[in-house]
């Protein structure tokens, strides 16, 4: 795919290095000539300098060639900017906007085809926000992933001694808990994928991947990490563009505390924060710590935009005796050194965005993407069509699919007729040998693998005979 | 084989420089809607975009064979086009494509239309075919090798 990408800041050099490593034809725009140097020292792409709300800079791109924009500069009005000029003069198919503003998604006439021309708008902080609220919300979770608009989640949770199913075989998972279906998709025992059958035995310390319908989430993580104390007390340091959006979205619920080291922005934040402690100091300062009472925190979490703060705040916060700690970390090399032991989650915020702009690169009917464990596996849903003779999937039982080792289907999202999944009559099909697959499914795919991807693409796309 | 409206000099293009797939698409596009009453090239470029979406056209050897559907035509509708360097289209054996077959056929698709989708591919397998389409000089000569069959 020949893929244009507009800024060379955090989201556009990490989308970048994603997607070249897949075999992309990149171009990245940006107006610092020293930033993109040092991006092509390091990356198999091309470069051009300049101002990329301008046609001349964008044509210079090879947007005319372009299959997919990616409008990720610092600044909206760049970024609608180029888009409308992306389909007006060079009639690329696909745009997608980076929108920090809630003022333009407020009003979607501005975004479509007679407006700015935006096909997709995302917005980074408000993916990692919305992750964060999940992870307030079920603490006994390291990652909770929705699909077909919410009614599917896909749960990474670790094993501990005293969840009920731990030492018991998957299969025994229906036994314990009737009412309730649910699908073991992947285990990661010592970081190594085992694809689970019915006779694998869980084990304490195993990270598991299940997928099930929302509303049963909460019964299958008791069983296999049994129920932690809810969450009430939450420490949030950095109050910037995603702390801010947090504590603006739990302070109802729980109790909120944030810590902003600049003083004119924790006035602000004091002022518009109606329902959190807003505090003006160092999240690393140990007596600030101790004297916002760090050891009665359920959930210490470290949200600044630098890593080295955000590291030193949350291990900080532990020792001190925060129950849970979550720290933002944007260098791969950094979360490598802390895993596990030192903080409970490293979240690499690349990592949570990048999974929207995937949707767009893989091949077929894709409706979301989620890259998993640092990029290594993914989770797919795809919307499959066509008949018994142009599809190798419709018509035929799960047991029948002849998917590679590694790959497994966890759920099948139906709506009842040729409604979209938002008309509350879809099901949600978890994932037996006799489900039989219907078109426009949307079926749910773990990929223990990457580099399967490819492969899984190419067997439910279309056959030539589709029109 | 050929109905004699499928395809005319007029919507044949020969040695075109095009550099990807959605150029060539679009190029596609704007040779099908060439001289049709009803039909507009970006409409049919983002018809044939979706089915794309859905599933590589690339047959492999170099040919593809983009189609889709549209409510606006009532007959099937043809267009060709040989580029000067192959592009990269994503094709099921990764050969990137330097001619393109395209097909725009009627909202209620029929058997007669599986059965020209299957009359081209067959017609394209023939390594004889391929290479007489490369070399080629000019629509007219093209035309003819994809009547001689």
């Amino acid at each position: 795919m020949k893929i244009v990408i507009l800024g060379a800041g955090q989201v556009g050099s990490s989308v970048a290095e994603r997607l070249v490593s897949e075999a992309n034809d990149i171009t990245v725009v940006d107006l610092d000539a020293r930033g993109l140097q040092q991006l092509q020292e390091r990356l198999d792409l091309r470069t051009v300098t300049g101002n990329a709300a301008l046609p001349s800079v964008l044509r210079e791109a090879g947007l005319q060639d372009a299959d997919l924009l990616i409008a990720v500069t610092q600044s909206d009005q760049t970024n609608l900017c180029a888009c409308r000029t992306a389909a007006t003069l060079f009639k690329v198919p696909t745009k997608i906007a980076r929108l920090r503003s809630g003022d333009y998604i407020r009003h979607p006439e501005l975004l479509d085809d007679n407006g700015f021309c935006v096909d997709f708008n995302i917005c980074p902080e408000q993916i990692i926000t919305d992750y964060l609220i999940k992870l307030i919300e079920f603490p006994e979770a390291l990652q909770v992933l929705e699909f077909a608009d919410g009614l599917v989640s896909l749960v990474a949770v670790r094993a501990v001694e005293g969840g009920p199913m731990v030492g018991h075989p998957v299969a025994d998972l229906r036994e314990h808990i009737p009412r309730i279906d649910a699908r073991i998709a992947a285990i990661y025992r010592k970081d190594q994928p085992i694809t689970p059958t019915g006779d694998t035995r869980l084990r304490p310390g195993d990270e598991v991947f299940y997928l099930a319908a929302r509303r049963d989430i909460r019964q299958v993580l008791n069983e296999l990490h049994g129920r932690d104390r809810p969450t009430r007390r939450i420490m949030i340091a950095g109050g910037g563009n995603i702390g801010s959006r947090l504590a603006t979205a739990t302070q109802d619920r729980y109790q909120v505390k944030v810590i902003e080291i600049d003083e004119d922005r924790a006035k602000a934040l004091g002022a518009s924060l109606n329902g959190s402690l807003v505090l003006w100091g160092d999240a690393t300062d140990e007596n600030l710590l101790n004297a916002e009472n760090i050891e009665d925190m359920d959930l210490f979490l470290a949200l600044t935009n630098d890593d080295e703060n955000n590291i030193m705040a949350g291990l900080l916060a532990k020792s001190l005796g925060a129950r849970r700690v979550l720290a933002l970390i944007n260098r791969r090399a950094y979360a490598d050194l802390l895993q596990a032991d030192r903080l409970d989650i490293a979240i690499s915020p690349a990592q949570i965005s990048i999974g929207t702009l995937l949707a767009r690169v893989r091949r077929g009917d894709v409706a979301a993407v989620h890259s998993l464990r640092r990029g290594a596996a993914e989770a797919l849903e795809f919307v499959v069509h066509g008949d018994m003779s142009t599809s190798k999937v419709i018509g035929r039982r799960l047991a029948a699919l002849n998917l590679p080792d590694g790959v497994s289907v966890g759920a099948i999202v139906r709506a009842s007729s040729q409604d979209s999944l938002g008309s509350g009559q879809a099901r949600v099909l978890i994932a037996h040998d006799d489900l039989v697959i219907e078109p426009e499914d949307h079926v749910i795919l773990f990929v223990a693998r990457k580099g399967l991807v490819r492969q899984v693409e190419r067997y439910l796309q279309v056959g030539l005979a589709y029109f | 084989m050929f109905s004699p409206d499928l395809i005319s000099e007029a919507r044949i293009g020969c040695g075109m420089e095009i550099a990807s797939k959605k150029r060539l698409l679009e190029t596609l596009a704007e040779l099908l809607a060439k001289d049709h009453p009803r039909i507009q090239a970006e409409t049919v470029f983002e018809r044939l975009l979706e089915r794309e979406r859905l599933g590589s056209t690339g047959l492999g050897h170099g040919i593809a064979l983009p189609h889709a559907r549209l409510k606006d035509v009532t007959q099937v509708l043809g267009a060709f086009v040989q580029t000067s360097k192959g592009v990269d289209y994503d094709a099921a054996d990764g050969e990137p494509v330097d001619l393109a077959f395209a097909l725009l056929v009627p909202e209620e698709a029929n058997e007669e239309h599986l059965q020209l989708l299957a009359h081209l591919a067959s017609l394209f397998s023939k390594a004889g075919i391929r290479s007489r389409l490369r070399e080629a000089a000019s629509a007219a000569d093209l035309l003819e090798v994809l009547k001689s069959d």
